[in-house]
């Protein structure tokens, strides 16, 4: 049945069609709705089950993961500053090897400190264990949700998923969403089995236990390590079934006009749809473009995303994040990947969309015009952040009222 | 009272904390430990937060019969919590039988608990949650070499306050912290008092709630003594009126020693290294009569 | 290079040795490297340090896996395979063994290949805090390349902060070492580094995905540190004197911390020997004083002059 719904209300319906036992909480901006929807399901009886609201999000976390380990089906949610106070857990957890699903309401993050979305706060969780699935739509976020519970909890990767939509974007805006029916997703994502994992009077166990030097060390790491490059496969096979059941295909990459494309955009999240009008509008003025969007992050589809730019003149990654002294997160990414395959394609990198700012359909065109320039030139340009000279103007007038020094019109 | 717990002989003669933990000798952490886990049993699930005892187990090497759980510093009590609501939600669905249970334990240090796990404490206590906290306060920052935590005493010489007149704060007052929330149970103990800290573990479990249980740990290696003293340490503290044991129950505090005659806080002070300070190359005479007003301030209060 | 590793149990300054030793080749300009191998340290329990100096920079890092010279301050370490005290020793090491007995004898116990030099270890418990020093003076005379008075300059130095009394206590101690080794001075060498021909090829594998449940740092049976000898670590033994034991029930074994005494049907209680760590908290509240404590190495040696 396709109804309107927020990506905080999919990302709920997610987790009631998921079933979640347990459901540890934290309120922040823009996730609130999510434990809220899920806070009244509970109380209604809708889900069976607790929520339990923790006082900070490095508690929400602890307990996920404690349940997780104790044999429930857990959900949680944060955002931005929240995931990153719970960072010293969503690095420790996943070597617990407790499957749970942790929707990330993606917001930029501070200094300075502001609601709207860019990417940094999830790319900070990037290295950290957990598979991560990228959302472009509402819809997306509801069918994610379930396929991240069946690679978490698949006995062959047995690790705990992020699922991330960006705020405002997709958190608080309403989109038709077809919600899978309770039959239908418990048929696709059958009852918690807990594989054995659990504190039982029956059955005592020592978790998570410190080992002592680097060689037990590096095999625990890299056991994980493993396990999320096998979630690529058990992916494939699980985006099929649901393809199979639900008719939506939510391969790893998604190419959308890009096979036959001269120059391709390059984005993860909910601007993605926004690149693809832009692929539709290029097209129509005769340039081929296309559009490559990992939804899957963790484990990286680097097979995948070598076919899909394979051939391709060129691509500009566009990166609404920020490494400080490096660039954008996604473009070293793809490069690493893409380095001495033959026919590779030129790399551009653009950092945009930081904090929530647009991109507009004028800047689609215009990068798609520097990469036309640069398959001609043979190189790239340099990387550019998306920033108009009457940005930097508004800039200079909010500095003048905050009479920042030494700018004109400033009162002291 | 339960009336099995009278005298030393009514305590077990078996122990069930496994020997072969990476503690170090004369521990009074372990000591205890060992005996609050001969209390408690094998049906629960340790929670343990960073501290000395993140090497209780080191894989493969577990000194437990019943299940543990490793955190972090910060939120041992949120692991807590996160395994009760599950044992919760499985037993209460049927999906577990209730013989499965098990009891939460907390474990922690005392910087776990005065500092950085202070906001997780709270928050398990303010939910309600059904879990006993351990604490055991050794009164620094032990694992990374004893510097000063907010347990540390007034004097004591850490590997951050080595100046003439050692720290120069108050211990932080865990007790009171947990009183202010009013939890189900709250009770001081000892190891080298088994008695009295099996009566009131036995009084603990039998409980359901946030319960806490803070025991002094004399630190050989820490406070500076030698580690065959550790139980003597103990039990000059609690004669010296420095470690008062007490317990929170039905709202209210009951001291369940009153030491008399309380011998003076050097004779407990003397005994270690971390106060040596104190007493050579001159009395510091000052700090001394600082740290035995501050004792007498206390008893003064509870037998007024 | 000289490649030094010192082995000993927390608590008998290895680490200071090592620092001392350091400090000395530095005096003696060399270039140092010191540093003690990062673990559980507990009194009692085994321990290592490093110390590398060269006549120019060092640009090896982290475990010396071959030593040129292992200097042990406690030869009961060599009955604790964990301890790995000859690890990576060939036909050009040097074993420095602080303890008793004599060379000839060490080395063909220990069918050792090298130069074994004993550094007798006098005075039973007095010096178990000094025996990296003692290491320290030894090893610095067997190098041959240090002098008296860099090795007092070295000591004086890395001892400061305990001042004039440690300092002074520790001076003679590794002094008397330095002298005691006179004859082997220059015995140990500095050897060359690994060399990138004809090497033995590490034997790398392609690490298996596991299931989950074993790939993680899980352990699925009750109470295995048992297996953990930490009566290892003892350097003094408590004996329980039966005459007088008056079987009070339990006060030994409740306040034992490492659940190491038990309490046999008849009520007398009963040491764990391979887990008591030696803390004596048993001989110091034993009511009728029936438990004694006797220095390990002494116990040891009665134990092995009754066996048959």
């Amino acid at each position: 049945m396709r109804r309107l719904l927020t990506g905080n209300a999919a990302a709920a319906w997610g987790a009631r069609l998921a079933r979640a036992d347990y459901v540890p909480a934290f309120p922040i901006t823009p996730q609130t709705e999510i434990i809220e929807l899920l806070a009244q399901w509970f109380d209604s009886g809708e889900l069976r089950g607790r929520l339990t609201l923790l006082e900070s999000e490095h508690s929400m976390l602890t307990a996920a993961a404690a349940a997780a380990a104790t044999g429930v089906r857990v959900f949680t949610a944060t955002s931005s500053q929240g995931l990153l106070y719970a960072m010293e857990m969503l690095y420790t957890v996943p070597g617990w090897r407790a499957p749970f699903v942790l929707v990330n309401v993606s917001r930029g993050l501070a200094s300075p400190i502001t609601l709207e979305s860019d990417h940094n706060d999830v790319l900070a969780a990037r290295d950290s264990g957990f598979l991560q699935f990228h959302c472009a739509s509402c819809q997306e976020v509801v069918d994610s949700v379930l396929l991240a519970y069946r690679l978490a909890e698949d006995p062959r990767v047995r690790l705990p998923a992020i699922v991330n939509l960006d705020g405002f974007h997709l958190s608080f805006t309403r989109e038709p969403v077809d919600l899978p029916t309770a039959e239908a997703a418990a048929a696709f994502l059958p009852p918690f089995e807990s594989h054995g994992i659990g504190f039982r009077a029956s059955r005592p166990v020592s978790q998570a236990v410190a080992v002592l030097g680097g060689s037990a060390y590096s095999y625990f790491r890299y056991e994980t390590h493993l396990a999320a490059e096998q979630a690529l496969a058990a992916h494939g096979a699980i985006a099929a079934e649901f393809a199979q059941r639900f008719g939506r295909p939510h391969e790893a990459v998604e190419r959308y006009r890009s096979d036959d494309a001269e120059i391709v955009f390059f984005m993860i999240g909910a601007f993605a749809t926004k690149a693809m009008d832009a692929v539709d509008r290029l097209r129509e003025a005769g340039v081929a473009a296309g559009l490559v969007r990992p939804r899957l992050l963790r484990p990286y589809p680097a097979a995948d995303l070598q076919r899909a730019l394979a051939g391709r003149r060129a691509v500009a990654v566009i990166d609404q994040n920020l490494s400080v002294g490096k660039g954008g997160v996604l473009h070293g990414e793809l490069a690493s990947v893409l380095y001495g395959q033959p026919d590779a394609p030129l790399l551009a990198s653009y950092v945009g969309g930081l904090g929530g700012r647009d991109i507009s359909a004028e800047e689609f065109f215009q990068i798609a015009r520097e990469l036309q320039d640069a398959v001609l030139a043979g190189r790239v340009p340099p990387p550019r952040l998306l920033y108009t000279a009457g940005e930097l103007r508004q800039m200079r007038n909010l500095q003048a009222i905050a009479a920042a020094p030494g700018i004109a019109g400033a009162r002291a | 009272m339960n009336p099995a717990l009278r005298r030393m002989k009514d305590l077990p003669s078996t122990h069930l904390l496994g020997a072969g933990s990476a503690m170090c000798a004369g521990c009074g952490g372990l000591l205890a430990l060992h005996e609050i886990y001969d209390l408690l049993g094998a049906r629960t699930v340790f929670v343990n937060a960073a501290s000395c005892m993140t090497l209780l187990a080191s894989y493969p090497f577990t000194p437990f019969r019943g299940s543990w759980l490793y955190t972090a510093m910060a939120s041992a009590p949120a692991g807590a919590q996160g395994v009760r609501d599950a044992l919760d939600i499985l037993i209460g669905q049927g999906r577990l039988p209730p013989e499965e249970d098990l009891t939460a334990v907390a474990l922690t240090g005392d910087g776990a608990a005065t500092g950085i796990g202070l906001s997780a404490t709270s928050g398990a206590i303010d939910r309600g949650l059904d879990f006993i906290y351990l604490c055991y306060d050794n009164e620094g920052y032990g694992n990374t070499g004893q510097q000063s935590s907010p347990a540390t005493p007034l004097g004591a010489r850490t590997a951050t306050s080595g100046g003439a007149h050692g720290h120069a704060a108050s211990k932080k007052d865990l007790f009171a912290i947990w009183v202010a929330h009013r939890p189900v149970y709250a009770a001081t103990v000892v190891g080298a008092d088994p008695l009295d800290l099996a009566r009131k573990i036995d009084k603990a479990r039998a409980l359901t709630g946030p319960r806490l249980i803070h025991a002094l740990a004399p630190c050989p290696p820490g406070w500076s003594f030698d580690p065959a003293e550790a139980v003597e340490i103990g039990r000059l503290a609690v004669k010296t009126g420095v470690w008062p044991l007490k317990e929170y129950v039905d709202g209210k505090v009951v001291h369940t020693h009153v030491p008399h005659p309380r011998l003076p806080v050097e004779e407990y002070l003397k005994r270690q290294g971390r106060f040596r300070h104190l007493f050579e190359p001159e009395r510091d005479v000052q700090v001394l009569a600082r740290i035995q007003s501050q004792v007498d301030a206390y008893w003064a209060e509870v037998c007024a | 290079m000289y490649r030094i590793r010192l082995h000993g149990r927390g608590g008998q300054g290895i680490k200071t040795g090592s620092r001392i030793l350091g400090s000395a080749f530095f005096g003696a300009g060399f270039e140092v490297q010191d540093a003690p191998v990062y673990g559980a340290e507990r009194r009692g329990a085994s321990m290592a340090a490093h110390v590398r100096a060269a006549r120019s920079p060092i640009r090896e890092r982290g475990v010396i896996t071959r030593p040129d010279l292992v200097a042990l301050a406690d030869e009961t370490l060599l009955q604790v395979p964990a301890a790995n005290v000859l690890s990576g020793v060939g036909p050009d090491s040097v074993l420095l063994l602080h303890g008793n007995g004599d060379a000839e004898t060490w080395r063909a116990r220990l069918a050792f290949s090298g130069t074994v030099v004993v550094l007798p270890a006098a005075g039973e418990h007095a010096e178990a805090e000094l025996g990296g020093a003692r290491c320290a003076g030894a090893a610095a005379r067997l190098a041959g390349v240090i002098s008296r008075q860099q090795l007092m300059a070295a000591i004086a130095q890395e001892l400061a902060s305990l001042g004039p009394s440690a300092t002074e206590t520790t001076t003679a101690q590794a002094l008397a070492a330095y002298d005691a080794v006179a004859r082997h001075a220059g015995v140990l060498r500095e050897s060359r580094p690994a060399a990138a021909v004809a090497f033995a090829a590490p034997e790398w594998i392609d690490l298996p995905l596991e299931s989950a449940r074993i790939a993680a740092p899980d352990i699925f049976a009750a109470a295995t540190s048992v297996e953990m000898r930490t009566g290892l670590w003892r350097t003094m033994r408590p004996e329980i004197d039966y005459a007088h034991c008056n079987r009070c029930a339990w006060i030994c074994s409740t306040l034992c911390p490492d659940s190491a005494i038990r309490v046999l049907a008849d009520r007398s209680p009963e040491i764990d020997l391979e887990h008591c760590k030696g803390c004596m908290i048993c001989v110091s509240v034993c009511p009728p004083h029936a438990i004694r404590a006797l220095p390990e190495r002494a116990a040891r040696a009665r134990e092995l002059a009754a066996a048959p």
